[in-house]
């Protein structure tokens, strides 16, 4: 295996080309209605994507836990409490043995 | 011209950054008793989360170092493949991160990561105009990954369970709970139906990483092309 300095370099290395790579990519992109269209809806798809693999990766547990999330998040309107309480739903359910 | 970049969007920032937290520190412990396994010191570990910081990456380099396979290039691909997301994260938040003008805007760039980006594109929906926001949620986010890291692989005995706090479901509660409020019309739907569709099937054959990929993609194709020029939604 090589030295563990050249492999904390070329992680480092492309760490880095990944977090900027896309940021600067954008400066070459003429601004036009579809590319607004596209930034937009780009969050809601990635969400909607991480809630979509951890539902069918779970079970009982986890939907209600992101169910409570989503369902006091709207009630609410705050997002970050909303998200904590749905964590603590699946600690306590998952404590309770389900 | 420049956006506002001050203590107060810093501290509002922080304040998501600290909810966060507690799950990524209890990643951070695993980080770093999976390192010390690996016969890694807490120096080597320390450095590794500080220039890599993602924990997908990390866990997936070590896991080759682990094997023995790991050589110069397959880590630089690990890594290029698990993080090819923050490609798409860098991308989105361009066109208001790069309002802080360009120090700023690339250091806040290397406090990214999945769950705090989504925090920082969901606040600036809401109107955040304050572009130090961004490092504000990123900030607790590495302390609590270099504590989780250090203690982890000094204590690794310690290390909880990190199902059984819930942390798993850190991440999706937040993404779960942002995009309930901010799918505020029908049109909204089309995204949400369209990412989760797109992470599903490709994350299935591909891993999660892509899934995420996937998702991002396919909901900013499908944007784009029933985009209506001149059409504000």
């Amino acid at each position: 295996m090589p030295p563990i300095w050249a492999m904390l370099l070329v992680m480092t290395a492309a760490s880095f080309f990944c977090r900027v790579a896309g940021y600067m990519a954008m400066r070459f992109l003429p601004p036009s209605a579809r590319l607004d269209a596209a930034l937009k809806a780009t969050p809601l798809a990635v969400m909607a994507g991480i809630t979509a693999q951890a539902l069918a990766a779970g079970g009982l547990v986890e939907a209600l836990s992101l169910g409570a999330a989503m369902a006091l998040s709207v009630a609410t309107r705050n997002d970050v409490g909303a998200a904590v309480a749905g964590v603590a739903v699946a600690a306590g359910l998952r404590a309770a043995g389900l | 011209m420049q956006a506002p970049f001050t203590l107060a969007g810093f501290r509002r920032g922080f304040r998501t950054g600290l909810a966060l937290g507690t799950a990524i520190f209890v990643y951070g412990l695993a980080f770093g008793l999976v390192a010390a396994q690996a016969g890694i010191s807490w120096g080597w570990a320390l450095a590794i989360s500080i220039t890599v910081f993602s924990g997908s990456a990390q866990l997936a380099a070590l896991s080759l170092i682990q094997a023995g396979e790991a050589t110069l290039l397959t880590l630089a691909a690990t890594i290029l493949v698990m993080n090819a997301r923050y490609l798409l994260f860098g991308a989105t938040i361009q066109p208001w991160l790069s309002k802080a003008g360009p120090l700023r805007a690339f250091s806040s760039l290397l406090l990214i990561g999945d769950a705090n980006w989504i925090a920082t594109m969901r606040a600036a929906e809401k109107g955040e105009e304050d572009r130090a926001f961004l490092m504000g949620t990123g900030v607790p986010l590495v302390g609590a990954w270099l504590g989780g890291t250090l203690i982890g692989v000094v204590f690794g005995a310690v290390l909880p369970d990190p199902r059984a706090l819930g942390a798993d479901l850190m991440l999706p509660a937040f993404a779960a709970a942002m995009m309930a409020v901010m799918v505020k019309s029908k049109a909204a739907l089309v995204p949400v139906a369209v990412g989760g569709l797109a992470a599903l099937a490709v994350g299935r054959v591909a891993g999660p990483g892509w899934g995420i990929v996937a998702a991002g993609l396919a909901g900013a194709a499908v944007a784009a092309l029933t985009a209506r020029p001149g059409v504000v939604h």
